[in-house]
């Protein structure tokens, strides 16, 4: 019982982490309506980033989130302004390609600057647990949920209560009705492009604590967190959080229970059981293709 | 004085107005007729500022407005009930309302005294506050749609359709709020293929067809013009054939 217990717990906070994940890149989807392919790159980005100032400084790697998440704000914004933007009335394939171009961009710098090599930040507790009772919580994976927890609140705090999360959330919901009362689409578009890369940079610094990662390792990154967001309902930040505890339970207890080989593959079983029985995900909504704006 | 001088516009390659002149006398409801495809949606995309004539101007009280973006000619006071849903069906009735007034954000104070005058005219705004709009029916949608786009306290209210798809009961109440938003000194223009409702409701009516103007004049004249009645009110022929 006391190793179940544990389990779902292990489960839950990698979870929460996929879920900060994951929310950026829903949030990008809701108003963009263009999937960001680069949003795996930016997490590697955001990774390399932390694990190079950890070993320069030894400044902790989760703490480092405060640098990285408002450093990849930024880049997130500059690149909005300067290139995004110029796409917005193009079809939707021209981003995915164009963000496909920044992820083989992200993944070639880091290559030749860091190698081909796996890394990892191995601050000094990242082998040690908490012990409460018969259950062992490792404290890598309890401060990377905190820190992913604080940070979802803000976001949600963000999108619920302030002008700039209602434009964001109006633009995602209607865009001309949007329009119409004066919300302007360039701002609003390259605030949730930037809040995306934002919590890309988040997600970066916790990753380098609890996964090794490589360059070419945004692939696995980008098809885990899509497959959180298809789950969930694309656009749906709900059901971002939703999917993401799902198929971090679902990876946790596979891996105990079963084998960690069968991890990943029950992770994209989850996902195609639900899409049978809700194409939309679990938090989508069907539209009739003849009357969806 | 709302006017369009020489306006032509459209989507792509082609035309859809081809020449529009027309005036909207301050605090008068005109109504804007004519069959589909006559380009009525057309003219008033071209007003709000979605649509950019390619020749041709659009003034508020000799004010230029054509070439404004959609938020800037909110800010000369000119807002768009359009005919497709308009709303965010997942925010609430009293969310949506606010969202109305995202230009006078930073003044609370205003924002409330406007909400409360919303609320007056639109008691449906005050008893479905905390309801996701998506779960309105057309009509109630309708209603917060209007009641919305007044947060800004327009000088000119724009309606695209405001009969589509209601019930008769919906139908009054939706008119009654025009004639309350006529009375308090707003000008209102209408777009409407319900001919009748609409120069009902209106103190001036256009006809357009193909693009173009085709008649101009006070409602009552328009409605009664033999064409018109011929071609849009189902009377007969003033022929006798």
């Amino acid at each position: 019982m006391a190793q179940f217990v544990q389990t779902l717990a292990l489960g839950l906070l990698i979870g929460g982490v996929y879920a900060l994940m994951a929310s950026g890149l829903t949030l990008i989807f809701g108003v963009m309506r263009v999937i960001n392919v680069a949003q795996g790159a930016f997490l590697v980005l955001s990774a390399f980033v932390t694990w190079w100032v950890w070993r320069a400084t030894g400044i902790d790697p989760i703490a480092l989130a405060a640098l990285t998440t408002p450093l990849m704000f930024g880049l997130g914004w500059a690149f909005y302004r300067l290139v995004g933007a110029r796409l917005r009335s193009a079809p939707p394939s021209m981003s995915v390609l164009l963000m496909f171009g920044v992820a083989l961009l992200i993944e070639g710098l880091l290559n030749v600057t860091a190698g081909n090599r796996f890394r990892s930040a191995t601050p000094g507790y990242f082998d040690e647990s908490y012990t409460l009772g018969p259950i062992s919580l490792p404290k890598a994976p309890l401060y990377g949920f905190l820190a992913a927890l604080a940070v979802l609140a803000v976001f949600y705090a963000v999108l619920d209560h302030t002008w700039t999360g209602r434009a964001i959330r109006a633009w995602a919901q209607n865009p001309s009705g949007a329009a119409l009362v004066g919300v302007s689409a360039v701002p609003t578009a390259t605030l949730a492009f930037a809040l995306g890369t934002a919590s890309a940079g988040m997600g970066g610094s916790v990753l380098s604590v609890l996964v090794p990662f490589f360059p070419a390792s945004h692939y696995e990154w980008i098809a885990r967190i899509l497959g959180i967001i298809v789950l969930g309902g694309l656009g749906s930040l709900p059901g971002a959080l939703t999917g993401a505890l799902i198929l971090g339970l679902a990876e946790s207890l596979t891996s105990v229970y079963v084998s960690p080989q069968w991890s990943i593959l029950v992770f994209y079983g989850v996902i195609m059981a639900v899409l049978i029985v809700r194409p939309q995900g679990l938090f989508g909504t069907r539209v009739r293709e003849d009357v969806a704006a | 004085m709302l006017t369009l001088d020489g306006v032509v516009a459209g989507y792509g390659g082609g035309d859809v107005l081809h020449e529009v002149s027309l005036s909207c006398p301050p605090a008068t409801v005109t109504c804007l007729i004519g069959p589909n495809g006559a380009g009525k949606s057309t003219v008033l995309r071209v007003i709000s500022g979605l649509l950019n004539p390619r020749r041709g101007e659009v003034l508020l009280d000799g004010v230029l407005l054509s070439g404004l973006s959609p938020r800037d000619i909110l800010r000369h006071g000119i807002v768009q009930v359009p005919q497709s849903q308009a709303l965010f069906p997942k925010m609430t009735v009293a969310e949506n309302v606010l969202m109305g007034g995202y230009l006078l954000r930073k003044d609370r104070a205003l924002l409330r005294a406007r909400r409360a005058a919303v609320e007056e005219l639109v008691p449906l705004v005050r008893e479905r506050a905390s309801e996701p709009a998506g779960n309105l029916s057309g009509g109630q949608r309708r209603m917060v749609e209007i009641g919305r786009c007044l947060m800004l306290e327009p000088k000119v209210v724009m309606m695209d359709e405001p009969s589509l798809g209601l019930d008769p009961h919906s139908l009054a109440a939706v008119a009654a709020l025009i004639e309350r938003i006529h009375r308090s000194g707003a000008t209102v223009l209408l777009v409407e293929q319900n001919v009748r409702v609409g120069l009902g409701l209106a103190t001036h009516g256009v006809v357009m067809e193909g693009g173009r103007i085709r008649l101009t004049g006070k409602a009552a004249e328009i409605a009664a013009h033999p064409d018109i009645g011929q071609l849009y009110l189902g009377a007969p022929t003033t022929g006798g054939q």
